[in-house]
Parts: C-alpha cells; structure tokens; sequence
C-alpha cells in the first residue's frame, strides 16, 4: 500500500534527521531535542504496526518523562551551554563508537538482506509484533480475532501478567535501584557549603547597616 | 454495555479511508478547530466577566454587547504588536516553543466526544452524510493515553520557552512550572486509571458509552464520578487545574516574584499563541473531566434530534466546570511551592494509588463473592500500613532537613 | 493507523494556523529595535547578575520519581483492562509490584527529596541580640533629616535600642507599642 510506504519514509527520516542531529549538535538543549523528533518518529512507525500501546508509551515515558530528566539534569548542572565537539573527552570513545556502530549496522542490513520478504518487513504490512497476539489468547475457546483485535491493549495485559510476570515484577526491583542510584548521587557533601544568593546575605547587610548606625 | 465496547473504533474509518470518509474528516476537523477557538475567546470574556463580577466590577463592556468582543479586540490588537527578539535569547527554540505549547493544546481535543446519540440506549454514533461515526475527531485506540501524551508534550512549551528566553525570571517560570507538570502528571495518570478500572475500557468513546446508562438504583446515572467513589474525581481536577498551571496552582506566573513567568520575555503574536493554548487548554481539560467523570455529552433526549441534546448536555456539564475554574480562581489564594509538591507527592499520589487498588479489590470480590468483610480489612490494612510508612519517612526527613541546617 | 487520519489533519491546520497568524503579525508589525527592548526584562532594572545556570538537585529527584511513576502507570493501564479477567491473581501481581514501587517512594522521602519547605535557620538566633524587638528591628526608609515629632514611634519607649536616632520603630508597632 502506497500509503505505508509514504509514512514509512517520512518517518524514518524524522528519525534519522534527528539522529544526526543528537550527534552532531554543538547545544546539548539542540541535541535534545532531536532526541524527541527521532522518539517521535520511532511512535509513528509503532502505530504502523498496529503497536499502539507502546507509541503511547514512547511519547509518554521516552519524550514525556526521560527527556525531561536529561533537560533538567542540563539546567541542573548548567552544561546547557555550546560543546566544542572537535575536542575528545575522552580517550579511544570515537573509535569505540565507530566499531560498534558499524557493527550494529551490518547487523541491520544482515537482517533485512536475509528476510525473503523484504517490502513487508519494512513497510510494516507484515507486523513485528503480530506473533505476540497470536499466541496470547487465554481462553482457547475465544478465536485470535477475538483477543488480537484492535484493543492490543488488553492482548498485552494478558501476556504481561501470566508469561512474562517475573520480568514484570523484576522491573519494580529495577526501578527501585534507579531510585536508590538517584539518591546517592544527589546527596549532599558532608561538608557544607554556604549556598549563594539566600537571604540571609540580605539579613547580614542589615545587621551591619544597623550597627554604623549605631556607631554614629 | 458490550456491544457499545467491541466497536472499537470510529466506524466511519472501517472499510479503509475513501475520499468520501476523508472529506468527512476535514469537515468535522474544520467545525471542532472553529469551535475550539471561538470556545477559548468567549472562555477568556466569560473569566474576565465573572472575575469582574465576583469581585464587584464591570469589567470588559466596550467591545461588543457586555464586551462579549473583548477577546477579538485583544487578539487583533497583538497581530499589531512588536515582535521582540530578546537579544539573549536562542532564537530556534525561542520561535520553535510557542508551537509546542499550542499545538498539543489542539491535538488534546480530537479525544473528546462532543456529542452523539446517546439517549435511549443509542451507541453514540451519528448519520453524516451517509457515513455512520462519532461526533468526536477521533477514538485512537490508545484513547485516554492520548491525553497523557499530549499533556506530557506540553511540557516541552513550557520549559523550552523559559530556557531559550535568556532571562532569569523565564528560566525559574519555567523549571517550576515543569515540575509541577510532571508532579501532577502522576496523580493525572492514577486517577484515570481509576475510571478504566471501572469502564473497562481506555476509549474515550467506550468510556462514555459504558456512562450511558443507569446507575445505582436507576436514580444516579452510571457516571464514573459515582462509580469510582469520588476520591478519584476529587484528584483528577485538583490534578488537572495544576497541569493547567491555574490559580491556585499559578505559581508559574506568580507575578510578585517571576513578572509573568516562562513568557516573559515573549511579545506580539507569539505571546498570544502561549495564552490561547493556556485557554484552550482550560476548555478541553474540563471536556475532559466531563468525558471522564460526568459521562460526556450522554443524557435524556426528550424531544427532538438526540445529537442535538448530546451537545447541550456536553456544553452544560462543560460549562459548570469552566465556571469553577474562575470561581477557584476569584477564591483561593496561590499555593506555596512547598505546599504544592507535598500535596501532589505526599497526598494525591498515595491516596489514588491505594484507591485504585482498594477500587479493583471492590470490584474483584463483588465479581469472585470474596468475604466482604476480609476485603475490607485487607484494604484498611493497606491503608494504614502505607499512611504509617509515609508519616514516619516524612518525619524522618523533617528531621534531618533541620538538623543539617543547625550544623551549617 | 487510519483512526489517527483527524489527529493528522489537525496538526496541519493547527501548524498553519499559527505560521499563518505569525507571518501576518510580523508583516503588520512595526518594527522598531533598540538595545533596552530586546534586553532581559526586569522590570525596568537593568540586568545585573546572570540567569542561574545550576538549580536545586531536587527538581532532578523529583524528575526521577516522576520517571518511575510513570513507569508504574503506564504497567497499570493493561492490567486496568483487563483485570477482570486476571481476578485475584493480577490483584496480587500487581499489589506486589505497587508495593514495590511505593517502598522506592517512601525511601525517597525519607531521604529528603521531597523536602521544599522553608528552612529553619539556626544562625540566626545566634546573630540576633536579645533585646532587638518588633519595634527595634523595622528598618526606616527616608528617616533622616525628619523632625522626630512627627514620627508616632517617636513616643513608642525607645529603651531597646538606645543609639537610634528616631530611625527605628515604624509607625504600626510605635502604635502597637
């Protein structure tokens, strides 16, 4: 279908565009932000694999909530600022990218040069995630139309809560860790500092203003 | 109820999309994009008027017939008005962020049912030049989850308006504003969540049809707001007026300490795409609540058209919402920052979490005959197990919040 | 994909509408620069210190919190559908991972993410002398030069602060006083 194809494209530019521009952009705000084009263009092509659940899911966590940390970690720590991206922080990290980008490459291309049926695995009419509403059914008296409709929302519940439960359950362990994680490394020095800009500098001026006062 | 929820989605898409379903489409897209705006500048009249009322003013009275125009004279003088480009300003983000604050606003209502046939048992559908649909723009099947995609976009407005800026006061509007976002996102999501635990469904379209029809003792309709037991609706607008960074929760633009927080620094036209979204945004929001909540545009048609009374339903139960807006707005005093990251944190969150959870309890042992009594003690242990260990690691951190401070 | 075709066209119209509207602003608008205008606004003063380039880490922990709420949420909705199916099995499921990420909640509260109020500061009792009062603390503004008569203050006992010369005492507390 013609229409497949034109979304597919467009998409996959947006995402690729923004790419790109995570890398190459010297504004980490900049690069930011073509994180969220390429999110958002990873959501369409969801939702063209009937994939609905997880797009929102891509715009709810990945763009709504991940990004927004790594925006507010930038203001936080006021690295918001131009990158001279010809330096190398550090030692042997281009390379190391280089190699593994290409491997991840020729690992994409291998599986799209193996498939017999290349149009329908990039266009989505054959969907990657339609095996997972095959089998989902609980109730074998319900036939897959029935349970893979179009509420692959509650095909996903199902799933989620009987065959993949201890993954499910692991990921509340590993959302505490990342909670824990967050604590340590935001907490405070032993060793205090006074904080600029508090009113009690304003409380000090006054103090002294009152005292010259006194003097004369 | 069941056959309203198989059909999933707008049937008027389910033979393929042809020129006569895209006509359609633009046809309904272009009445709701008019509406929307003419609904926002008559909300920003309406707010003006009976801000002025309850504080005994005339208010607005010029433009139009009890200044009804206002809104459009405002509108057209900032067509007029200088485009400041704040010299610290980065200016792609500075252009880009009015659009990301507007456009989400826009998007936010193709999930609100507007109307639709709902009296007698009818499923919410209408005949539009031979084409059966819903009179609403669209029923994504991820329906309510829309909302919360949309809402967390909104968020990038906000806070890249305020950073591109290069100002202070823009930059600290902002940060603060997108926490109290996010804050309040949570509390949002777990009270909707409320609402499909008892419909059943994620459509808005569903939602609304499994509202429909009669509630307790065929006194009550079947509206969520009495079905989820209150609690979840009471969350969901104090939720929803601080998403919308209403008064009491302004503290984005609280003008003694942030002048006019992230748009500060924003003049002309592309200030006015900031305070359209802001209305916009109120007017879908209490659709929203309606949809939600209060069983949509449903109700008894009596006498003529049922899609006509689906709409005067709509704008009456809409409107009480709007009103409270304002009424909130004339009332309460503007929260401190503190104030509203406990309430959001250390209250909402907990209690519709443990709701939700208290809610599909209820329903499972009405559903699997479970001990009554049981269940209620479970819940109540729940309750108080989760209310001790919040009281004493609130105390706990109290604690050492001082005592830091004795040490400095 | 089709139910999205209305979300589709809005987001056209909605894009076009405030291109639209800008384009025409930008035409009809005068255009006048100058180096005050496009300063940052304070309110007439001119911009003395930066804008804050490091904020508070608690806008990162609430942001944090925010992430693993969001998490649990979005876990929710498919239960949410189909719980009725699950029974108390996916009651059970899904307590245990509720409790999970609560107990991750209450342990970021118990270590102060969520702490905003204002704090107590200890150093100021030790600045503060003991005999400053209301009335000795209220910082005059154009005092100087005034005859003390005229000041309500003036006749409020002026013991706790000996050395001030009529530039304590505004005329509420003198009153009060």
């Amino acid at each position: 279908m013609a229409v497949n194809y034109v979304v597919f494209f467009i998409c996959a530019l947006i995402c690729l565009l923004g790419a790109t521009g995570v890398v190459f952009s010297r504004n980490p705000v900049h690069a930011a932000l073509s994180l969220v084009a390429t999110l958002f263009g990873i959501a369409v092509l969801f939702v063209q694999q009937s994939a609905h659940f997880l797009a929102a899911v891509q715009v709810i966590v990945y763009t709504g909530a991940i990004v927004v940390l790594i925006l507010f970690v930038m203001m936080l720590l006021g690295v918001d600022q131009e990158e001279d991206i010809d330096e190398e922080p550090l030692l042997g990290v281009r390379a190391a990218g280089t190699i593994v980008a290409t491997i991840l490459l020729l690992g994409l291309l291998a599986v799209f040069f193996l498939q017999s049926n290349r149009s329908t695995l990039v266009t989505g009419e054959r969907s990657v995630t339609a095996p997972l509403s095959v089998d989902a059914s609980l109730d074998s008296t319900k036939g897959v139309a029935e349970t893979a409709g179009p509420d692959n929302m509650a095909t996903l519940g199902r799933l989620l809560f009987t065959r993949y439960v201890f993954a499910f359950e692991v990921t509340a362990a590993l959302l505490t860790i990342a909670v824990v994680g967050a604590v340590v490394l935001a907490r405070r020095p032993d060793r205090l500092q006074p904080v600029p800009d508090e009113p009690e500098s304003m409380d000090d001026d006054f103090m002294a203003a009152l005292e010259s006062e006194a003097g004369h | 109820m069941t056959s309203a929820l198989l059909l999933a989605a707008d049937p008027l898409y389910a033979q393929g999309v042809d020129l006569t379903a895209l006509l359609i489409t633009i046809l309904k897209v272009v009445v709701a994009f008019a509406f929307l705006l003419v609904a926002t500048m008559l909300m920003v009249w309406f707010e003006r008027k009976l801000v002025s009322d309850m504080q005994n003013r005339i208010g607005p009275n010029r433009a139009g017939p009890w200044g009804i125009l206002q809104t459009l004279a405002d509108g057209t003088k900032l067509f007029f008005k200088e485009h400041i480009n704040p010299i610290r300003a980065e200016r792609r983000v500075y252009v880009l962020a009015p659009f990301l604050s507007f456009v989400p606003a826009f998007l936010l209502f193709c999930i609100v049912p507007v109307s639709g046939n709902w009296a007698n048992g009818g499923d919410g559908t209408v005949e539009l030049f031979g084409r059966t649909t819903y009179l609403q723009l669209a029923d994504p099947p991820v329906g309510i989850l829309f909302a919360l995609a949309m809402s967390s976009i909104a968020v990038y407005g906000v806070m890249l308006a305020g950073w591109s800026s290069g100002s202070k006061y823009p930059l600290l509007g902002s940060v603060r504003a997108s926490a109290q976002m996010v804050s309040y996102e949570a509390a949002m999501g777990l009270s909707v969540m409320a609402v499909v635990l008892v419909t059943g469904t994620v459509s808005t379209h569903g939602m609304v049809a499994s509202q429909a029809g009669d509630g307790l003792f065929h006194v009550l309709p079947n509206w969520a707001v009495f079905t989820t037991l209150l609690v979840p609706f009471v969350i969901f607008v104090i939720a929803g007026t601080a998403e919308l960074n209403r008064p009491p929760f302004d503290l984005v633009e609280a003008e003694q300490e942030l002048v006019a927080g992230f748009n500060t620094e924003y003049s002309s036209i592309r200030f006015a795409l900031f305070f359209l979204a802001e209305f916009m945004n109120t007017v879908t929001m209490s659709g929203i609540f309606v949809t939600l909540f209060l069983g949509g545009p449903s109700g008894p048609a009596p006498i003529g058209p049922a899609w006509l009374w689906g709409c005067i339903w709509f704008f009456l139960k809409t409107s009480a919402f709007l009103f409270m807006f304002v009424w909130f707005r004339a009332t309460l005093p503007r929260f401190r920052y503190d104030q509203l990251m406990d309430l959001g944190w250390k209250l909402l969150i907990p209690l519709s979490l443990g709701w939700l959870l208290m809610l599909a309890a209820v329903q499972l042992s009405g559903q699997q005959n479970w001990n009554p009594v049981a269940v209620g003690a479970g819940v109540i242990l729940m309750f108080l197990i989760g209310w001790s260990l919040l009281r004493s690691a609130n105390a706990k951190a109290r604690a050492v919040h001082l005592g830091e401070e004795v040490n400095a | 994909m089709s139910s999205y075709l209305p979300v589709l066209v809005l987001f056209v119209l909605a894009v076009a509408f405030g291109l639209l509207s800008l384009l025409v602003s930008i035409t009809l608008s005068p255009k006048a620069r100058s180096q005050a205008k496009e300063a940052p606004y304070e309110c007439g003063i001119v911009p003395g210190r930066e804008a804050p380039e490091r904020f508070p880490v608690k806008f990162f922990l609430v942001a944090m919190i925010f992430i693993v709420f969001d998490i649990e949420i979005i876990f929710f909705f498919p239960w949410a559908v189909v719980f009725r199916e699950l029974g108390g099995y996916g009651l059970a499921v899904i307590g245990i991972f509720a409790a999970l990420v609560f107990e991750s909640f209450v342990y970021l509260i118990g270590n102060g993410a969520l702490e905003w109020g204002p704090r107590q500061r200890q150093r100021r009792a030790e600045i503060v002398s003991p005999d400053r009062t209301l009335t000795s603390t209220i910082r005059r503004v154009g005092a100087e030069g005034r005859p003390a008569a005229l000041e309500p203050a003036a006749l409020a006992p002026a013991a706790h602060h000996a050395p001030g010369h009529g530039d304590h005492g505004h005329g509420d507390h003198g009153a009060a006083a």
